[in-house]
């Protein structure tokens, strides 16, 4: 199966996660004005060398709102890929080595997170507390705990019985370093890897589908790829370009990074073996 | 004990756990309800809200008690179905009145949609059979494709629509034409038709699951007790399939919230008259009974499907009782 077919899947969704990386990083340090940058005598133009991707029904550049778009979501995917992660290892960590009332507790408050339905449930803490997609994003983060934590457990479990972890375990190794270094660390980085590429495909998703909805998620004239694609309300089959293109900015994104998790663990696990 | 004795006590086993879990997880709600900065009651209440009304609120959620003797009163109510009423969507009218009705279209939408995904996924799976470098040009393309949200797909399909519509009227049609898939005035099934292609088609859904299938598939036609029933000359296709149920029930169960959350967007953005809807808008006017209720209710949902797949896989397999799970 390592085929040349996969070897371009894992260059190509590498090229788009890079590309994402490097504009999140570049993206808040581009000066932008929401409200200066309406230009009635611009609007709607066709892609052009001036406006790469046209201009929208207000005359704003689609190429520039694309690029701040990306700080809607960047930074909040990112900590929560790394929380929801980390969280996520701690508690499979304890679930597969503790027993007893410790692992009845830590499974049991998986189970119960598990359970959660996650857009609702998001939707619920935003009409109660004050909604910011840092808000969402948190949510979203511990709302993956439980996937993370049974595919680390799994791990643990399975390894748990191989004979170097219990050389280790003979050799008078501490529990935490065992776990920690040569199981999760040496062991569980590509699972990990493809959760937190998850955990961020998901607040994308997230913070994209409630800007589109228009009550929770970034509000007008700050730009989100989800209330850029919002403009077909008022642009119905007028132009184009400027909810085409932020619509294919999530799909790419959303599918290059699950893409990248996928084959960069495949490729890790192989070379694991 | 025989075979009949031991599911009844698995399956007993398994809807005390459920309710454990409906209990936990509807504190976790209560406990995020508690939760709001400053007075609770501001926090979940419309903008003018009279005082009578807050006074009711209060005491329907129990915030003038502590959490426990409150989460205990606000539990004891919900558990006979009584979520109060509604404040501004539909006044005077009680949750379960209006959210009920709308949640069963919602749970049919959600679960039709699911189950027809279930079927494409195995007809893809057999249709493609062994994995094959060269299929990468298939799956490749339908992985991107697929990987888009529902509200993209959705947002994509309401332009084709539009698109198509202009087309007829400049062909001189005026009548509404009997596929137009956004809900007008006609009592039309045509809208969740397409809400439920646009769930199975976006979210990645379909490749996960087909994906999932075809992993199953090809380890059971690589496992030994298929070589020895193939060696023996029988037929390997009952095997096969009666094997695969487990997997396809777990599959089913495992995507179910996901296609839930999905369904909520899906449903406004195609003014469905489901519990999605109800629940943006309600949470939009700030009716708190309604968003809460609702609430409730998915995640009663999830955890009494969940129940059901393990009574089901404990059904088609022995192995799952025998572990004394």
């Amino acid at each position: 199966m390592e085929a040349k077919a996969e070897r371009v899947g894992l260059w190509s969704s590498g090229a788009v996660v890079a590309v994402v990386l490097l504009l999140g990083v570049v993206a808040p340090f581009v000066a932008y004005d929401p409200a200066g940058a309406v230009d009635y005598d611009q609007q709607l133009v066709g892609p052009s060398a001036a406006h790469w991707f046209g201009t929208d029904g207000q005359g704003r550049d689609v190429a520039l709102r694309l690029l701040k778009g990306i700080e809607a979501f960047f930074l909040p995917g990112l900590l929560a890929g790394l929380a929801a992660t980390t969280l996520g290892a701690l508690a499979g960590a304890v679930a597969g080595y503790a027993e007893g009332w410790v692992r009845s507790a830590v499974l049991g408050l998986m189970q119960l997170i598990d359970t959660l339905p996650r857009l609702v449930f998001i939707i619920l803490v935003c009409t109660i507390l004050n909604p910011s997609i840092s808000l969402i994003a948190a949510v979203a983060a511990v709302l993956f705990v439980p996937n993370i934590a049974t595919v680390v457990r799994r791990k643990v479990e399975a390894l748990g019985s191989e004979d170097y972890i219990l050389a280790h375990i003979a050799h008078g190794f501490r529990p935490t370093r065992i776990l920690l270094y040569h199981i999760i660390w040496l062991q569980c980085r590509p699972l990990l890897i493809r959760q937190a590429t998850y955990v961020f495909g998901y607040v994308l998703f997230v913070e994209t589908a409630l800007s589109y909805l228009g009550d929770y998620g970034v509000q007008e004239p700050t730009p989100s790829w989800g209330n850029m694609v919002a403009q077909t309300r008022e642009l119905a089959g007028a132009a184009p370009w400027p909810w085409l293109f932020p619509a294919l900015a999530i799909v790419i994104t959303i599918s290059g990074f699950l893409a990248f998790g996928n084959l960069l663990a495949r490729h890790e696990e192989e070379a694991l073996r | 004990m025989t075979r009949a004795s031991l599911l009844l006590i698995a399956a007993l086993r398994r809807t005390a756990g459920g309710l454990l879990l409906l209990v936990g997880a509807s504190f976790v709600i209560y406990i995020t309800i508690r939760s709001a900065p400053g007075d609770a009651i501001d926090a979940i209440s419309p903008m003018g809200t009279p005082p009578e009304v807050k006074a009711k609120l209060m005491a329907e959620f129990g915030l003038d008690r502590d959490p426990i003797t409150g989460y205990v009163a606000w539990l004891a109510r919900s558990a006979v179905g009584d979520f109060g009423e509604s404040l501004v969507f539909a006044p005077g009218a009680t949750v379960m009145d209006v959210g009920l009705p709308a949640f069963e279209r919602t749970l049919a939408l959600a679960a039709l949609a699911l189950a027809a995904c279930l079927v494409l996924a195995v007809l893809g799976a057999l249709l493609l059979g062994r994995p094959h470098p060269r299929q990468q040009v298939i799956t490749g393309p339908l992985y991107f494709l697929t990987a888009a949200p529902s509200f993209v797909v959705a947002v994509l399909f309401a332009q084709a629509t539009n698109w198509f519509v202009h087309t007829y009227v400049e062909q001189g049609g005026y009548e509404t034409p009997p596929w137009y898939p956004i809900p007008i005035y006609s009592e039309s099934w045509m809208p969740y038709l397409f809400a439920g292609f646009v769930l199975v088609a976006g979210d990645g859904l379909f490749m996960d699951f087909l994906n999932a299938v075809r992993a199953e598939l090809q380890g059971l036609r690589s496992a030994q007790f298929i070589a020895a029933v193939r060696a023996k000359g029988a037929r390997t296709v009952g095997h096969i399939a009666r094997n695969m149920v487990v997997p396809l029930v777990s599959g089913y169960a495992a995507r179910l919230p996901l296609v839930l959350g999905g369904v909520v967007i899906v449903e406004y953005i195609f003014t469905l008259d489901g519990a999605g809807y109800l629940l943006l808008e309600a949470a939009r006017e700030r009716d708190f009974p309604i968003v809460v209720g609702l609430s409730v209710l998915f995640t009663a949902t999830i955890i009494v499907v969940n129940l059901l797949a393990d009574i089901v896989r404990a059904l088609v397999d022995p192995r799952e009782v025998a572990r004394g799970g």
